[in-house]
């Protein structure tokens, strides 16, 4: 389970990286599978090249090498001739021949007769002096093979004929008939001299070497055959065919001589140059690789800074203005043409938006404010009907004087109620309006209820809206009074507090139960025409806020207290709404 | 902003981790080229000297020989020197303070005095000049490497060989050169070890003889005078060696004494062929020279080397010494046939 969330958490890690980081991520393991791919085939081509080149190398040093040594021992071939046609002579002619030979060529150390036995008939040397009971003869080959064209050529060995010499030597052989029909051997010894000046100087590549083996293997000579009899070094070459050879890191090239059994091995150590140099590729490979990551992380800032950076404050921007459209100020982002063009639209839209969003606020509140105007000016008919008729009846009665109270009131109330179309009017007026209505109600409800007033004078100057008071007033009327069996009693005050007037309209009727007065705030008024508590509610939040406005205190036969709060407004300060 | 601060934070590392990475490179790679550089260029050479007991002996040409095979391999420059005398350490001593002196990485060394060269082998390994002990050890801790034959070993195949004699008893005169020299220390030791276990043997005298054949040559008559039983000669060194054939040769008892020696020259091995000297101890010379260049190239360049490296030896006489195997440690393979 852990394991699992681990791994989800580092997915959604993944998902959740920046656009920059991406970039440099996949730009690095670009270059780097490229790189490695790319320097596994050279290895592998620069390799098979190289190979091929030390093969080809090794094939001409070896085949030069072959030349000059066929040339040497078919120069040697040509002696034993000479020695051949020249040892029947005369003993003098012979000695000469001889002594002039050793002489001219430093490489022959001793030539040598031997008759069928192996004893030595003859000896001729560059002065050396012959061992009077020789352990051995190494020089002696007994039952010499005879094949025509092939030279007869014996191991290196020491010269151990003579006092105190022991050069190292190579035999070469040949039997032939003398004057008396006797096969004699004959013997020409040669030192490394010369063969050791054609081998010693071809190098094939850096360490690569030629040396020259029997059709055994064994090392006839080598331009380190002083390790090799030290056992310091081996050849592990043991196959003398011609063709080349690869040993793990050694390529051996194997040529042989037509004319005797020696064989030229070439040696090479690819591995060693191929390594070398591919350590010194890997490594400017691997510098390359690292300045390609630098840069690559470089260009992810910058690339981060260009493109991915203003994007994120464009989603930071976006998500800002998706919380608080109205509130929002933008500041424009700078970047790529692209980012720019982004930048701008989404200015220009949040700009747009704010722009249509505070129009259809106001349309809705000056639509408000038409519509609540226009209920204003409506009269309750009834009210008229009856008020009307009361002055009426007065008037049939004689009361003039209380008609013409009543009338005086109605005139008063209709004249504040319009006021010349203003909304604000000073309380004072409001007061009017108010005492005006209970005026008349008074008369109409003849000792059913009584009220009073309770004003601070300092009130009366500031402005509030009309007709706030006379819907609440009309309200404890015909919702408390009416009903009642004792005379009700309507309190009306008006007070200040801090920057708030605070209007209380207070009665001790039948109540109301929550429910209702929850109503009276929610309902519009369907029943009669005329302005309702809501809708005196409503006026007070549109012109003074949500803070202000109308709340409701009832209990059931208790009475009710109607609160009214609304901001001190002088005048001329609302006089534009 | 707190994850852009951390990304931000994450590239610089990076990008800082890259610089380092560029700059141990093209600090690691420099080296190599400059390595390669010097390895091609001659003038800049590793300074190598080799001291050795005699510049003279068969055997040393033949340590010289691989020794400058293998300068030439590695690239060294080398410098051969030993006092005349195989007894003069104090001449030893001057020229490891010289070589010193002259810049010498490496001092290759075989002491003539186990002890009274141990001072200035110190001194020298003091001042930072590495030292690697051929053939004949020295008493100091400062050795890097030590090089040559097993002498102990070498001294058992002496008896070994001695132990071939046929006679009911045999006496054994032992003549061996400077007493103060390791190598011939542990030869007669192990040789004491090995013949002792043969009952037929006894040792009638040891003499120690200076390390040159005129000096080995009277002695051996005298010893051979004072003790006519002897029929065992044992002796160490080229120079004892040719010193003893001699005597034996003049004395004419080439047939009654069995003379077991070490190394090999052209007289020594006439000797062994002529049968004044029955067997020849012959250690690898050449390889030691070689190995001991070799091991000084390591030691300049900081490869792990092995403390001791020891080259073989093998008992030639009349019978295997044109064996192929005998031939090539007996005689020295030389390129030019000029004598």
């Amino acid at each position: 389970m852990k394991m699992a969330d681990r791994i989800k958490e580092a997915v959604k890690r993944f998902q959740q990286i920046s656009l920059s980081s991406l970039f440099v991520i996949l730009v690095s393991v670009i270059v780097m599978i490229t790189s490695v791919v790319s320097l596994l085939i050279f290895v592998n081509l620069y390799r098979n090249d190289m190979e091929q080149n030390a093969i080809t190398t090794s094939e001409q040093a070896v085949v030069q090498v072959k030349n000059t040594v066929f040339n040497y021992t078919e120069d040697m071939n040509d002696i034993m001739q000479m020695i051949c046609a020249n040892i029947q002579k005369e003993e003098e002619e012979a000695n000469n021949f001889f002594s002039n030979l050793l002489k001219i060529r430093s490489d022959v150390v001793a030539v040598t007769s031997y008759d069928m036995n192996g004893k030595i008939l003859k000896c001729w040397t560059n002065g050396q002096k012959l061992k009077e009971n020789y352990i051995k003869n190494l020089s002696y080959v007994r039952d010499l093979p005879q094949e025509e064209g092939i030279l007869n050529i014996t191991k290196p060995h020491v010269e151990s004929l003579f006092v105190d010499y022991y050069p190292w030597v190579v035999t070469i052989s040949q039997n032939m008939q003398d004057a008396n029909g006797n096969t004699i051997q004959v013997a020409v010894d040669i030192s490394f001299y010369n063969i050791a000046d054609y081998v010693d100087d071809v190098g094939i590549g850096q360490h690569g070497y030629c040396y020259i083996a029997d059709d055994a293997g064994n090392i006839v000579y080598h331009p380190q055959q002083q390790l090799i009899y030290a056992s310091l070094k081996e050849e592990n070459q043991k196959n003398m065919e011609n063709g080349t050879y690869i040993k793990s890191n050694v390529i051996y090239t194997v040529n042989s001589l037509q004319n005797c059994d020696w064989h030229i091995v070439g040696v090479c150590y690819v591995d060693e140059m191929i390594t070398n140099k591919v350590e010194r590729v890997v490594s400017s490979l691997v510098v390359i690789l690292a300045i390609v990551l630098a840069g690559t992380v470089f260009l992810g800032s910058v690339f981060s800074d260009l493109f991915s950076k203003p994007v994120t404050s464009l989603v930071r921007a976006m998500g800002e203005f998706e919380g608080n459209s109205a509130e929002f100020v933008y500041h424009p982002v700078t970047g790529t043409k692209e980012i720019s063009a982004l930048s701008d639209s989404f200015e220009h839209m949040a700009v747009r938006i704010q722009k249509l969003m505070e129009e259809v606020r106001q349309e809705e509140i000056s639509l408000r404010k038409t519509e609540l105007k226009a209920l204003q000016a409506q009269i309750n008919p009834h009210f008229l009907y009856n008020t009307l008729d009361a002055i009426a009846w007065m008037c049939e009665a004689g009361r003039n004087e209380d008609a013409v109270e009543m009338v005086n009131a109605l005139a008063r109330l209709f004249r504040i109620s319009i006021s010349r179309g203003h909304e604000l009017i000073p309380i004072e007026k409001e007061l009017q309006h108010a005492q005006s209505y209970l005026h008349i109600q008074n008369f109409r409800y003849k000792n059913q209820f009584r009220y009073q007033f309770d004003v601070d004078e300092a009130c009366l100057s500031y402005y509030c809206n009309k007709i706030t008071l006379q819907p609440i007033i009309e309200n404890a009327i015909y919702h408390g009074m009416d009903r009642m069996v004792d005379e009700g009693m309507i309190r009306i005050s008006i007070h200040q507090s801090e920057d708030k007037i605070i209007f209380t309209v207070e009665d001790n009727g039948v109540g109301m139960t929550e429910e209702q007065c929850e109503e009276v705030l929610k309902k519009e008024r369907s029943d009669r025409a005329g302005i309702g508590i809501k809708n005196v509610n409503d006026r007070i939040k549109i012109y003074f806020g949500e803070e202000y406005g109308l709340t409701i205190k009832s209990e059931l036969d208790e009475g009710t207290c109607v609160t009214i709060m609304m901001p001190k407004v002088t005048e001329g300060s609302y006089e534009d709404k | 902003m707190k994850t852009n601060r951390w990304r931000n934070r994450i590239l610089w590392m990076a990008f800082l981790v890259c610089l380092v990475l560029i700059f141990c490179l093209t600090a690691f790679h420099r080296p190599i080229l400059n390595g390669k550089e010097s390895e091609s260029s001659s003038d800049q050479k590793h300074k190598v000297v080799f001291i050795a007991k005699s510049t003279v002996s068969g055997f040393w040409k033949s340590v010289y020989a691989g020794a400058s095979n293998a300068a030439t391999a590695c690239n060294l420059d080398l410098t051969f020197e030993g006092p005349k005398s195989e007894e003069d350490y104090e001449t030893q001593n001057q020229m490891i303070a010289k070589a010193v002196e002259d810049g010498a990485e490496v001092i290759i060394f075989s002491a003539v005095d186990y002890e009274a060269n141990a001072d200035a082998i110190n001194d020298a390994a003091g001042k930072g000049v590495k030292v690697v002990v051929i053939d004949s050890d020295v008493d100091s801790d400062a050795v890097s490497c030590r090089i040559g034959t097993d002498n102990y070993d070498a001294g058992c195949k002496a008896a070994e060989a001695a132990m071939k004699d046929e006679n009911e008893e045999i006496h054994i005169g032992i003549v061996n050169y400077d007493k103060n020299s390791d190598n011939g220390q542990k030869r007669e030791e192990g040789f004491r070890d090995s013949i002792l276990r043969d009952e037929r043997a006894g040792i009638d005298a040891v003499i120690n003889v200076l390390s040159d054949t005129e000096n080995a040559k009277k002695r051996t008559k005298k010893m051979l005078k004072k003790h006519p039983k002897i029929n065992v000669i044992v002796t160490f060194n080229e120079w004892t060696t040719l010193g003893v054939g001699y005597a034996i040769q003049e004395l004419g008892l080439k047939d009654n004494v069995r003379v077991v020696a070490f190394d090999s020259n052209v007289v020594s091995v006439g000797m062994l062929e002529t049968g004044e000297v029955d067997t020849l101890i012959v250690q690898n010379s050449y390889a030691m020279g070689y190995l001991g260049v070799e091991t000084a190239y390591k030691l300049i360049n900081g490869y792990s080397i092995k403390d001791t490296i020891y080259t073989d030896t093998i008992a030639v006489d009349k019978e295997n010494m044109y064996d192929e195997e005998c031939q090539r440690r007996l005689f020295a393979f030389e390129k030019s046939n000029k004598n």
